[in-house]
């Protein structure tokens, strides 16, 4: 398939110039994609579009490009990327081309390149004939990074389609929406993106465990539907000490009442895992016995618990060093094409932060602004299901684990 | 107007002309003075810009280019043989403080014979002799909204001879010359269209000059003659023959200086 984009301007909706280019396009045989368009608001002002074409071979889209000619519309010349070479470890050249997590592509000598990872506010650094994004303070001395927009293509957002209740769900955040379809709906893509050989990531916040929800993801991991798992201290402590001592921030899991002294509880099973060095080593030697942390250990799935400035103790496991969490939050990231965030501000946001656009995202949480945060911030794909995480992991894992 | 003191048919840049037809010098010369003299009589006021030896067609002023109140755009002809005439036509509009304002050289674009205003809208022609690039251009120079209408019938190489504009609701129209796109485009742009037959379009109807209520046309056919009239319209017939072996009219033969582009009507 060979491409080009052509551009038109001028008073081309009223003159009926767009509509007849495309037209020609479709009736040479060849196909075309919007780029963009700008039209004028008023009757006097132009509007510009540019329009991708693509044929089944060279010599038919010369031709066409030549009668489209006729009409005003021209090639864009597209001109390579250009690159410049990091001269500072850590610190990238001024004017470097700052990604968005579209999938993108790149403009080189020998061609379009597409950027294998995409992720926002990313350098996109050039090597070999491939395309990274790489963080500002990974980027090394040498490297090839792109500046400016020039040769650099963005694809255009999408959304999950279908005629389901995510069509109007998609449009916006809202609690009034019937939580069983979507559950239920959840639960059918999740199923859809495993058998594509997707990936699918939780993200968890310590509501989590004090909603008594943290069985039902327990549950998830052992029957093998999620296959790394993100979160902070305070989730994996609140996991833990709800198996080792029953209660959850000192509140009794099973009664809902607080214990004596149970505001304490999180510290000692911190301090017992320290003891023996690591998670692993404490679901080894038996002290932790069950849970999401456990059930992590037994299934190997990769989890990542990145640290925050009020943690306590914190866990062995938890990365304290942020730019290393980060690092490695992004080394688990290939393959996952579903995001569960649940209950969890700080760690959804984080992760919006570094997944690429066409990973589907479901935010769940009880209030609306944590979704519209995460939308604020970039992670445009994300759904929101504004409604309580305890019910809704217990009917997910009611539907994907019957 | 130009006087057609260098007029003839030196070369063949459109379907009309033939070389090996000549143009009775006199005979050119008595159409032009009979053709200004009825403008005159019309109510027109004619301005004259002086000929000159290497650029016959000089005398097809329409060509010159685009007048916007005190804006001249001028030309930038699609054939080197008229390509001359661009500098003393300019030089004609500087001398009267108009404001010229240049296309880009990559485009061509014919002035007003591929440009004519109606309905709030310049309504431009393209593929012979102007290019559709070129209208981009011309709004951003002038402000005017521009329709683009493509040519595709050679014999109609400039948009004026397939539309006339009449007043504000009526023009001459011949869709011979336009493809499907550019008669919807008319269509939706002239409320009450006088549409001519293919005959009355090849007898050159809508290269006329509009004065008022007058209409000063190279020939008219009686059924396009009565319905002018029942508009009120008075017709005064002009032959220009000598200068239809060169493809032009009496519209050709003229340029608008009277020409304010609706630059701001949504």
């Amino acid at each position: 398939m060979e491409t080009e984009i052509v551009e038109v301007s001028g008073h081309i909706i009223d003159s009926l110039i767009l509509a007849k280019v495309l037209d020609l396009i479709l009736e040479s045989g060849a196909d075309y994609r919007m780029v963009d368009v700008e039209i004028g608001r008023a009757n006097r002002d132009p509007s510009r579009a540019r329009v991708e074409i693509s044929s089944p071979d060279r010599p038919s889209l010369d031709r066409l490009l030549e009668q489209l000619q006729v009409h005003g519309a021209n090639r864009v010349a597209l001109r390579p990327a250009s690159l410049e070479p990091c001269d500072q470890d850590g610190v990238l050249p001024a004017g470097f081309y700052s990604s968005t997590n579209l999938n993108t592509r790149v403009l080189t000598e020998d061609g379009w390149v597409p950027v294998e990872n995409p992720e926002m506010d990313c350098a996109v650094v050039l090597s070999e004939h491939r395309a990274r994004t790489v963080p500002m303070h990974r980027v090394k001395v040498g490297d090839a990074v792109v500046i400016g927009m020039e040769g650099v293509e963005v694809a255009a957002p999408s959304r999950p389609r279908g005629t389901s209740p995510f069509e109007f769900m998609a449009s916006e955040v809202s609690s009034e929406k019937p939580k069983a379809l979507l559950v239920a709906e959840v639960a059918r893509r999740i199923g859809e993106a495993r058998s594509r050989g997707g990936r699918i990531l939780a993200v968890c916040g310590p509501a989590v465990v004090h909603t008594g929800a943290a069985p039902d993801v327990a549950r998830l991991v052992r029957e093998g539907w999620i296959d790394v798992l993100f979160a902070g201290n305070g989730f994996a402590t609140h996991d833990i000490e709800s198996n080792v001592l029953g209660t959850s921030l000192g509140v009794s899991v099973q009664q809902g009442i607080p214990t004596e002294h149970g505001h304490a509880n999180h510290l000692r099973v911190i301090n017992e895992v320290r003891r023996r060095g690591s998670i692993a080593a404490a679901v080894a030697d038996g002290f932790i016995p069950a849970g999401v942390m456990y059930e992590c250990i037994r299934r190997k799935v990769p989890f990542v618990l990145a640290g925050s400035v009020r943690d306590d103790g914190p866990l062995p496991d938890v990365i304290t060093d942020m730019v290393e969490a980060a690092d490695a939050m992004r080394s688990h990231l290939e393959g996952v094409s579903v995001a569960l965030m649940l209950a969890t501000t700080l760690h959804a946001i984080a992760t919006g932060n570094l997944l690429p656009a066409g990973v589907e995202t479901y935010c769940v949480d009880i209030n609306q602004a944590v979704v519209t945060k995460l939308a604020d911030r970039g992670s445009h794909q994300a759904l929101g299901i504004v409604t309580d995480v305890g019910l809704f992991l217990r009917d997910l894992a009611g539907d994907l684990c019957p | 107007m130009c006087p057609p003191n260098y007029f003839g048919v030196l070369y063949e840049i459109n379907p009309w002309m033939h070389r090996e037809v000549t143009v009775e010098r006199d005979a050119a010369q008595a159409e032009w003075e009979g053709l200004r003299s009825t403008l005159v009589q019309a109510g027109a006021e004619v301005e004259v810009l002086e000929p000159a030896a290497e650029v016959p067609d000089l005398v097809f002023t329409a060509n010159a280019g685009v007048v916007n109140a005190s804006q001249f755009v001028p030309s930038r002809f699609r054939h080197p043989e008229r390509q001359a005439e661009t500098a003393l036509d300019s030089a004609w509009f500087r001398t009267r403080g108009y404001q010229v304002s240049e296309l880009p050289e990559d485009v061509c674009q014919e002035g007003a014979g591929d440009a004519l205003p109606f309905g709030g809208v310049l309504l431009a022609g393209y593929r012979f002799r102007s290019d559709a690039a070129s209208h981009a251009y011309l709004s951003t120079l002038t402000g005017a909204a521009v329709r683009s209408v493509e040519l595709v019938d050679e014999r109609f190489y400039h948009l004026d001879l397939t539309f006339c504009p009449l007043d504000e609701r009526r023009a001459m129209v011949a869709p011979l010359g336009w493809d499907r796109y550019g008669r919807r485009v008319v269509e939706a742009l002239v409320p009450e269209p006088l549409v001519l037959e293919d005959e009355e379009a090849l007898a050159f109807c809508a290269n006329s000059v509009v004065v008022g209520q007058r209409v000063v046309m190279p020939s008219c056919p009686v059924r396009v003659g009565r319905q002018l009239e029942a508009w009120g319209f008075e017709v005064m017939v002009c032959p220009v023959s000598e200068f239809l072996k060169a493809g032009g009219g009496c519209r050709c033969l003229t340029l608008a200086l009277d020409v304010v582009l609706a630059a701001t009507v949504d």
